[in-house]
């Protein structure tokens, strides 16, 4: 036990070792590799944390970023957050000039102070210290070290060396020192391939990644998080927001959650509870019940957050949701739980990182994770995910929000990690029908409708609550954006929540659809569904090609033509199949007036080595022609 | 008797849709919440159903204080309307003098079986955010809002600024059925009025005796009912600009009373006197001893003039970089600013106007409004937000920002480019200036190019900026990457794919900035049956019509006179010869407002396609909306007209 101090002590002397290394900040010190593709380089990235117990941890950071261009400029942008249970030591930053000389010294008085709005939220009691210099010329260097004492430990600051990218590391070192009471948990993803040193011994970890080259954005790569070094860490004792919790594993960690944080939150008042009973009284399916309620509560509710102190972490009382109508995720998700209570069917409050790209909850590090909670209801046939903060989408709808992703679901008993639906390629569709006429001007008359469903129903049924000057602005210059002079005769939907399939009902015209060149009649046959991004041209593809979600169009167009005109060429039919998916395209002669024009697209969701960019940038490029594929007319003579 | 009967009996039956409202806080109607949507606009979200605003003034302790009372009535109609269901105030100010919120009383209403059920707010559901030094937001959100809810809230804010009164704003994002706003102010406040926007309204100005001074308060009224929601429309600098309000500038305070007596300015010339006097604007002209070595190394005073003022103005730019911040008015001070190399706007133009005048420049500072600070139609020292620099000369002023790296003499960026701004001399007399330009910006595009007899395009494209265009492509472009830019380039023409890639030109802002590349496609040339269609402008086809919407209510604002050329030459593959071209044509807009001219001549084996769009104002008003959207129909179905090759 004596010894333990001791240790700590040596371990002191350590890092002033490691941090008074006031390293030459001159820029010509910099090796080539590191200023190639590179805005900025982070010279030293020095964090330190002395978890001193489960209910105080010391953050030390010591930062130095050189700028060397303007686009490195927010990479030198420091912003340090605080708040009642997160207090700042000690703040101060050096500028240096390309030579290493100090020009500019910054205080803490000198920064900028403001509220942590996250931009959603009504009220966030959190707090931010920023600063932002302004050069006069590049490179510049920004030193900058900070010091913040928490009383939560629930979640220790994670290590993410590359986080940007354009900017190289030149070194960046992660220390934790803790006592011996306390276990911590860790997992190491991704450091394969990378030049990182680490060292592991009793009551401290500490990880070192040296002289690592910027890395170039590119389109459609998996996240940046997802293919570079990551050092997620817990204890397995802890202190939130002054509730103290010990967990070794999620079951345990669940029940932790579950008695600190949610028992006791879901008394729903009397009044209210009659409803609910009224409501299901003469259905027995508990998902028929649960859809009535989740309705109730889609009524009843809007989104408004407020985030202070354990309310951060607490959902507000069922009760308050009740007589206020709004609440923020954990708020509405435990209101929701309540009602179902009621009502007679178990749900169970999760935890999820919500939105894209997909995240996991970290199975190997069990601790508070996830930026959102929603709603489970297991059941036979499939599982069912509610998301309680919206009040439009379809009972069990996920979306891109949700799907396809490790989540922990907290019941009375404990925790349990459980994986959320994922859409299959073919579910994700989009079917296109119209019946079109071109007229003898060259103008085109069109009945269409599109159904959608899966990850495609969301980028469709918000069109439902649009004004009719905005739904007709989305046809004309988001969705038909190359058809010029639309005006659209009339418009309807029918939102099919139970099968969750989107549709839409158009009728439009269009004058010179067609365009002309002396008696000849052109146009593009496919006039309702273009495909026509191409992935970006690279010369060297460096990062691997990620599609995360698949989809499928199919389109069947009946298209009348102008009797006074003769076909004068049809393109071929043509099918392309490959891994990344397949393209048909078909055109059939009815009569001599009627064509009947049918394709497919899918693509499917994949993860494919960099070589293969290209080959699927030229898909995509040939996709894009042949949608745009013409027909020709000649003008009959007469 | 007969007589009232009858006009008793014609009001009633004049009234049947408007039930009378009783606009009392707390006495919400049932058939306010029974209503479904907003008679005269189904597709409104929200809509106030009664808005009222009173400010005044008071006396105590000697120190005059502005009180607004604020009480707002809002109707709910879809879930998309629940965004209305929060309120925001901003209060500023700082310990020594702030503004204060009280009072807040809020109340949901909601037709429950027939019965109305009101649930109030919260002390505790109100919130104070402390944004950042002076601004405070205080902010709630209504409780228990459904589809149909009405919502109540009343508050009222104390001010010390008795100078500045908020705009009484009478039309906004949803329509607003009836709407009461009254200012009384004493007897001692002089104050300009004046109306904004497009929607008519009528204001009533009245006196009232205010016993306490035995003096008569000026009252001015607006009450107004049915006033239709504010639309967005595209192509307009700031929305803001265009919604009705009525605003007051307070001219002077003479209370003999109180032993006060102040003024503030009336019109353009006194508003401007009165920033000069500030020792944030004046003052700072007044100081040199700070840059005067530094700059007669660089500036030689016997120099011709032209010379003096692009040379000092490449020397304020080099030596001192803008934050970003807009001002007309200094903030570290120039001397500060020269020495650390930052400030904002005011800082660095005045210290331009200070260093003319040392080299002999007869330069004055111009007071501007920026775009999306509004119009200044009328005289308001709010009007004013920016300052740039002006130099007289015989035929006209020579205009100058040096906040904007690529910026030259009378080539000003966009947010300069709002009507007219005021040049202020050392006299104090003061004239208004044009600051759109008179000349077109310009993009000229020339392309030599090849088809083979495999339908590829291949050819080099070379393109000038001038003006407008060669600052926003410096500002935008020249900080990025080469990879990048010609990322964007290829992106922006149907995905061509480049190589060698040249700018020229970039740094050197007495040229046009030039970009030239080779190119390849294979997806310009459709070969169809054995011939090849193309459109004669290639991947530069206009292929939308900007303008979509059938009518349109304010100025199509382009920020400059502009023109766009392309001098295309396409070699045909051998063996092939032209079918069909489309034919030249020119077109032109009425009133001088812009042409376009297009033209294809064969010479040879090769097609010359000539294409010129040439707008000639900055601004053009609505009532031409029609002739614009179509004269671009016309040149689009032009551009999309084909040319076709077929085998000899």
């Amino acid at each position: 036990m004596k010894v333990q101090p001791t240790l700590l002590f040596i371990l002191l002397i350590n890092f002033q070792f490691l941090f008074s290394q006031d390293v030459g900040l001159s820029v010509f010190t910099i090796p080539d590799s590191l200023t190639q593709n590179a805005n900025a380089v982070v010279r030293f990235d020095n964090t330190s944390i002395a978890l001193e117990s489960s209910k105080k941890m010391k953050v030390k950071v010591k930062k130095a970023i050189t700028v060397l261009n303007k686009l490195g400029n927010d990479n030198s942008e420091i912003v340090v957050y605080y708040d009642k249970s997160n207090h700042i030591k000690r703040l101060k930053a050096i500028v240096y000039n390309a030579l290493g000389k100090e020009i500019k010294d910054i205080s803490k008085k000198d920064f900028k102070d403001y509220s942590a709005a996250d931009g959603f939220s009504l009220f966030n009691d959190g707090r931010l210290k920023y600063y932002e210099y302004i050069p006069t010329s590049y490179p510049y260097t920004i030193y900058y070290e900070y010091e913040v004492e928490s009383s939560n430990t629930a979640f220790i600051r994670r290590w993410q060396p590359i986080d940007s990218y354009n900017q190289s590391v030149q070194q960046s070192i992660f220390t934790i020192v803790f006592p011996n009471d306390l276990t911590i948990h860790k997992v190491e993803k991704k450091f394969k391939g990378y030049p990182i040193d680490k060292n592991i011994s009793t009551g401290s970890l500490s990880y070192k990644l040296n002289a690592m080259p910027a890395i170039k954005y590119e389109n459609l790569a998996p996240p940046l998080i997802n293919i570079t070094p990551l050092l997620k860490l817990a204890s397995n004792k802890f202190s939130l927001e002054g509730i103290e919790g010990t967990a070794n594993n999620w079951n345990e960690f669940g029940k932790w959650m579950y008695n600190n944080l949610l028992s006791s939150r879901s008394e729903i008042p009397e009044a209210t509870k009659l409803k609910i009973k009224e409501l299901v009284k003469d259905v027995e399916n508990p998902i028929e019940k649960a859809k009535i309620v989740y309705e109730y509560v889609q009524n009843k509710t809007r989104y408004i957050s407020v985030q202070v102190g354990i309310g951060g972490w607490m959902p507000m009382l069922a009760k308050d949701v009740d007589r206020l109508g709004y609440g923020d995720c954990k708020a509405l998700t435990n209101y929701t739980k309540s009602l179902m209570d009621v009502a007679g069917v178990t749900s169970y409050y999760t935890a999820v990182y919500a939105d894209n790209p997909k995240q996991d909850m970290e199975r190997d590090v069990v601790s508070v994770q996830g930026n959102h909670v929603f709603l489970y209801i297991p059941s036979k046939e499939k599982d069912i995910w509610l998301e309680c903060t919206s009040q439009s989408v379809p009972f069990g709808y996920q979306g891109t929000f949700t799907d396809d992703r490790e989540v922990l679901v907290i019941s009375p008993e404990g925790g349990q990690l459980k994986h959320t639906s994922a859409y299959k390629d073919t579910e994700s569709f989009q079917k296109t029908h119209a019946t079109y006429t071109i007229t003898p001007e060259g103008g085109i008359k069109a009945t269409v409708k599109i159904s959608s469903a899966g990850v495609q129903y969301r980028n469709h049924f918000s069109l439902e609550k649009q004004s009719k000057r905005d739904v007709e602005e989305h046809y004309k210059s988001r969705y038909w954006p190359y058809i010029n002079n639309m005006a659209i005769d009339n418009y309807h939907f029918v939102n099919d929540k139970d099968s969750i399939v989107f549709n839409e009902f158009v009728t439009l015209k269009a004058a010179d659809y067609a365009s002309f060149s002396g008696d000849r009649m052109l146009f593009a046959l496919n006039a309702f569904n273009r495909l026509t991004y191409i992935p970006k041209r690279y010369r060297n593809r460096k990062l691997p090609l990620e599609i995360s979600r698949g989809f499928i169009d199919k389109d069947e167009f009946e298209i009348i033509l102008p009797d006074t005109y003769d076909i004068e060429a049809i393109p071929n039919d043509i099918t392309i199949e490959n891994k990344f998916g397949l393209y048909h395209l078909s055109v059939e002669k009815i009569n001599p007036t009627k064509l009947k024009y049918t394709r497919t697209l899918l693509i499917k969701k994949g993860e494919y080595p960099k070589e293969d960019y290209k080959n699927y940038r030229s898909f995509r490029k040939k996709i894009a022609k042949l949608d745009k594929t013409k027909i020709v007319l000649i003008k009959k003579q007469s | 008797m007969k007589k009232i009967i009858l006009i008793a009996l014609l009001l009633v039956a004049t009234l049947p849709v408007t039930f009378a409202q009783n606009t009392k806080f707390g006495k919400v109607s049932k058939e306010e919440l029974e209503e479904k949507y907003y008679p005269l606009d189904s597709s409104a979200n929200a809509a106030y159903l009664y808005r009222k605003r009173n400010t005044y003034t008071v006396v105590t302790n000697g120190e005059i204080q502005l009180i607004t009372e604020i009480q707002t009535r809002l109707k709910i109609y879809n879930k998309k309307g629940f965004d209305w269901a929060t309120k925001q105030v901003a209060l500023y100010g700082d310990n020594s003098s702030r503004q204060r919120m009280s009072g807040i009383k809020a109340v949901t209403y909601n037709l429950e079986n027939g019965k109305i059920v009101a649930t109030k707010l919260n002390k505790k559901e109100i919130f104070s955010e402390n944004k950042t030094d002076g601004l405070t937001i205080k902010k709630f959100t209504m409780p228990n809002v459904k589809v149909g809810s009405v919502l109540e809230w009343t508050y009222k804010i104390y001010s010390p600024f008795i100078a500045s009164i908020d705009d009484m704003v009478v039309q906004h994002k949803i329509p607003a059925k009836n709407q009461e706003l009254r200012v009384k102010l004493l007897e001692w406040f002089y104050f300009n009025k004046r109306q904004k926007g497009y929607y008519p309204f009528r204001i009533h100005e009245t006196s009232m005796s205010n016993s306490s001074f035995d003096t008569n308060d000026k009252v001015l009224e607006i009450k107004i009912k049915n006033v239709p929601a504010l639309i967005e429309e595209p192509y307009v600098n700031s929305m803001d600009n265009y919604a009705t309000a009525l605003q007051l500038e307070i001219a002077a305070l003479n209370a003999p009373v109180l032993q006060v007596y102040k003024t503030f300015a009336t019109s353009w010339s006194e508003i401007s006197k009165e920033i000069y006097k500030s020792p944030y604007f004046g003052g700072q002209l007044a100081k040199n001893s700070y840059f005067k070595e530094d700059l007669q190394n660089v500036v030689n005073a016997t120099a011709p003039l032209n010379e003096k003022i692009i040379k000092t103005f490449q020397f304020v730019k080099s030596k001192v970089k803008w934050n970003g911040v807009y001002s007309k008015y200094a903030s570290k001070g120039v001397k500060k600013a020269y020495k650390e190399g930052v400030g904002n706007v005011a800082d660095i133009n005045l210290m331009l106007v200070a260093m003319l005048r040392n080299v002999g420049v007869n330069a004055n500072p111009v007071l501007v409004s920026t775009r999306d600070n509004g119009i200044p139609l009328f005289p308001t020292s709010k009007g004013f937000n920016y300052v740039i620099a002006g130099v007289e000369i015989q035929d006209g002023v020579i205009l100058l920002d040096a906040t904007e790296k690529y910026s030259l003499p009378n080539i000003l960026p966009l947010r300069d480019l709002n009507w007219e701004g005021r040049i202020v001399r050392q006299s104090g007399s003061s004239n208004s200036v044009r600051l759109f330009p008179t000349k077109h910006s310009k993009q000229t595009c020339f392309l030599n190019t090849k088809i083979d007899d495999e339908g590829l395009l291949t050819g080099i494209e070379r393109v000038l900026y001038t003006d407008l265009r060669a600052l926003q492509n410096r500002t935008h472009y020249n900080k990025v990457s080469e990879n990048e830019l010609v990322a964007k380039i290829e992106k922006d023409n149907d995905d061509i794919e480049i190589d060698d890639f040249k700018t020229m030109n970039e740094d050197d802002l007495s040229k046009s900035l030039i970009y030239q590349f080779n190119f390849e496609t294979d997806n310009q040339i459709e070969e169809i049956n054995g011939k090849f269609y193309f459109s004669p402008l290639l991947f530069h086809t206009e292929k939308e019509n900007p303008f979509k919407l059938a009518e349109r209510q304010f100025p199509i604002d382009f920020g400059v006179p502009w023109e766009e050329k392309y001098s295309i030459s396409v070699e045909i593959p051998e063996g092939y010869a032209i079918e069909s071209k489309p034919e030249n044509v020119a077109y032109a807009l009425p009133d001088k407002l812009g042409t376009y001219k297009f033209a294809a001549i064969v010479k040879g084996n090769k097609l010359q396609i000539l294409s010129d769009t040439k707008i000639n104002f900055p601004i053009i008003s609505p009532i031409h909306y029609g002739a614009l959207k179509a004269f671009y129909k016309k040149m689009i179905d032009k551009q999309l007209e084909k040319v076709v090759l077929a085998k000899k």
